[in-house]
């Protein structure tokens, strides 16, 4: 069970949404003899962004594939809105925006088609002004008819983030969305994230990057070997000294 | 789970297919008459076609529990399948070692393409991919996963490869290595083949048990050792 | 429902258009059919067996080859970027993907089994004979059996260690129904005989095709679930 603070407890009851928009309960994940995810409980509400931190093989990745639905959860449930999400299906999958450090780009299809496609899997309708103005949003619309595979690192990161909210998603998952990009285009990428902090979406974002995961972010975990050794809201964090309390944490002496 | 009354029932089942074994040996070579136009050769008909049927009777267990277990995903009915399977294969590589060796003996040729011998080939190659498949990925519960699909595949084929291999042979006539087949079985000896069958099953399930009651052990183990990590 | 259609629709759309991008695979099959040929035109030796004997089966065998080539690397245009979970996490229901790839690559194994047809009459002097519509047929009824039973598999084989290697072993006994009719149906066809002959053929192949269209789409899920 995840070492929920006071504060955590307080901040939960502070939430008015009657419902949390995601929510996941006991959710653990085994690749055979391996626990990479060991019951972890989360409970987030409209307009929150939680940012989770934690070293390789904590498990991030799998948390957030079983919160998207490329995982099947071993054991536990996910829920948005309170309907329990079912591995199975896909009618849910509308809600959910992922953006991968891997992109889910076609590289010889170019910007505009690989958003066309999507569109088209997703069912949405007036596909032309909609690529247009997606494009447009995350500053590529000069680049729509070029192969996503000649896009800087950058810019395919950028592609993939328009694709990931194609379809305007109530939850957004975000996956080491800044790897591997240098400081320009992280500045760039973290102008595009901005615009998700409007109150509606709800955010999750698992990121390395200790500066840019506290930027966004409303709420905090630290996950280290499959739970969550701890969590908090962004308010009780200090920016200075969190790398500190973070080594802390992982090094396991809180 | 009642491992040691599965062990036990597949252990009683073994000692009484090994013991009917023999008993089907005594009978094939001093009981039964000799056949007519094949001479003493013949008598290994009553191993060859019940290890034959023992395997297809397998292939089926294996198939049915491999899409039960894809429905239900109860480990155990993966476990089931994985030792259907096993025996499945060791009664199909029994059937295809004896069959050419009689058949050089009764015909001089080591190998034809009668529906039998060639069903068994085949199913003996669906029986090879799904041990390979399950053994060659990196997460075990994707192999598990992968090889029920595998069965259940090759079971959907059987139909076709048995019309197919049939119509084939009715263009092709090929040296008959399996006789009499049908109604114009002689009273002795439907009466051996039958018994011949009836032993087979039982020795089949007496291992199967055996081996099932080996695999839920080995699983148990694995689960306490990973508790202690 | 049109939702659904419109799904396959697109990943047929999306395969067949990185097909003309790439062309990978067209030109790897179609080299392959035009060499095979070439090779067993020289295999052959014609003074001991007529071609015409042997044209069917070999026009078989070069599909069944050729069509490993294109079916193997199904998977290979989502390995990229990951974009397999991108299609599996979008509304498109599993055998939605399974069902679009399969058409995709019927398209492609069917252009590449009329340059078959068309290279072995060249080669082998066999003729199409009175009823090449129905040769025709025969061809595209093994062809979408093979694909559906190859998407499937490479689906399979992808995630495993030995990869493409193990796409034969899993597919060729499940192949022989279609290989006996498909190149009894040929042979006899090229012999001009009645079309009534080749008719339960051609009906087996059929329900060959349809049965592996079916089991595949309704297996699919489990083999690329996470």
């Amino acid at each position: 069970m995840s070492t929920a603070g006071v504060a955590d407890a307080s901040l939960r009851a502070g939430i008015s949404v009657a419902t949390p928009v995601l929510e996941a309960r006991g959710l653990v994940r085994e690749y055979g003899p391996v626990v990479a995810v060991n019951a972890i409980d989360l409970s987030l509400g409209e307009g929150e962004f939680l940012t989770v931190f934690g070293p390789n093989g904590a498990g991030k990745s799998s948390l957030l594939g079983m919160l998207g639905g490329a995982l099947r959860p071993t054991r536990g449930e996910v829920a948005i809105r309170g309907r329990p999400l079912v591995y199975d299906a896909v009618a849910w999958r509308a809600s959910i925006g992922i953006l991968s450090h891997r992109g889910y780009l076609y590289p010889q299809l170019t910007a505009a088609e690989n958003l066309r496609f999507y569109g088209r899997l997703f069912g949405l309708a007036d596909l032309d002004g909609l690529v247009a103005e997606r494009l447009e949003r995350v500053g590529l619309a000069t680049r729509a008819n070029e192969r996503a595979g000649r896009l800087s690192h950058g810019m395919r990161q950028r592609l993939a983030l328009a694709r990931a909210l194609l379809h305007d998603p109530d939850v957004v998952l975000l996956d080491e969305p800044y790897t591997g990009l240098d400081p320009s285009a992280a500045g760039v990428l973290r102008d595009v994230l901005a615009e998700l902090r409007d109150g509606r979406r709800t955010v999750v974002m698992v990121t390395h990057n200790l500066g840019e995961g506290l930027e966004l972010a409303t709420r905090v975990a630290i996950q280290v070997s499959g739970r969550f050794a701890w969590q908090g809201s962004v308010g009780e964090v200090e920016r200075a000294s969190f790398e500190h309390h973070y080594h802390q944490v992982v090094e396991g002496r809180v | 789970m009642a491992t040691a009354g599965i062990r036990r029932a597949g252990l009683a089942l073994t000692i009484l297919g090994l013991a009917g074994l023999v008993l089907v040996y005594w009978l094939s070579f001093f009981w039964v008459s000799t056949e007519m136009t094949q001479g003493v050769a013949q008598r290994i008909f009553y191993v060859h076609v019940p290890a034959a049927w023992t395997s297809f009777l397998a292939f089926g267990l294996a198939a049915l529990t491999s899409g039960m277990y894809l429905w239900l995903r109860d480990d155990r009915l993966d476990r089931a399948a994985v030792c259907a399977a096993e025996g499945g294969m060791v009664f199909a590589t029994i059937m295809l070692t004896t069959g050419p060796l009689w058949g050089k003996i009764a015909w001089g040729t080591f190998w034809t393409w009668e529906p039998r011998l060639t069903f068994t080939l085949l199913m003996w190659f669906i029986f090879l991919g799904y041990f390979m498949v399950r053994s060659s990925t990196e997460d075990p519960e994707k192999g598990k996963r992968f090889a029920a699909v595998v069965a259940i595949v090759g079971a959907l084929d059987i139909p076709f490869i048995h019309l197919s291999v049939v119509w084939f042979r009715s263009l092709h006539p090929q040296p008959v290595v399996l006789k009499p087949e049908g109604p114009t079985l002689p009273g002795d000896m439907l009466t051996l083949l039958l018994t011949s069958l009836t032993v087979f099953t039982v020795l089949f399930f007496g291992l199967f048990l055996l081996r099932y009651a080996l695999e839920g052990l080995r699983s148990r183990v694995e689960l306490s050792a990973r508790a202690t990590v | 429902m049109s939702l659904y259609l419109d799904q396959i629709r697109v990943i047929v759309w999306k395969d067949l258009l990185l097909e003309l991008r790439t062309r990978e695979r067209i030109a790897a099959m179609g080299a392959f059919a035009v060499l095979a040929a070439v090779l067993f035109a020289f295999a052959i030796d014609t003074s001991v067996v007529r071609p015409q004997d042997v044209a069917a089966g070999l026009i078989w065998m070069t599909m069944v080859f050729g069509g490993l080539l294109g079916v193997g690397r199904t998977f290979h245009l989502e390995a990229q970027d990951g974009a397999m979970l991108g299609l599996l996490t979008s509304p498109a229901p599993k055998d939605a993907v399974f069902l679009g790839k399969t058409i995709a690559n019927f398209a492609l194994l069917f252009m590449i089994s009329l340059l078959v047809l068309g290279v072995f009459m060249l080669f082998f002097s066999v003729e199409l004979g009175p009823s090449p519509l129905v040769l025709v047929l025969v061809l595209a009824l093994g062809a979408l059996g093979f694909v559906a039973l190859g998407t499937l598999f490479a689906a399979v084989s992808s995630g495993t260690t030995m990869g493409e290697t193990l796409l034969p072993i899993l597919i060729f006994p499940l192949l022989l129904p279609m290989v006996i009719y498909g190149a009894g149906a040929t042979s006899r066809l090229m012999a001009a005989r009645p079309v009534a002959e080749v008719e339960g053929n051609v009906r087996m192949l059929g329900a060959f095709a349809v049965m592996a269209v079916a089991v595949g789409a309704m297996l699919f899920r489990f083999v690329v679930e996470d």
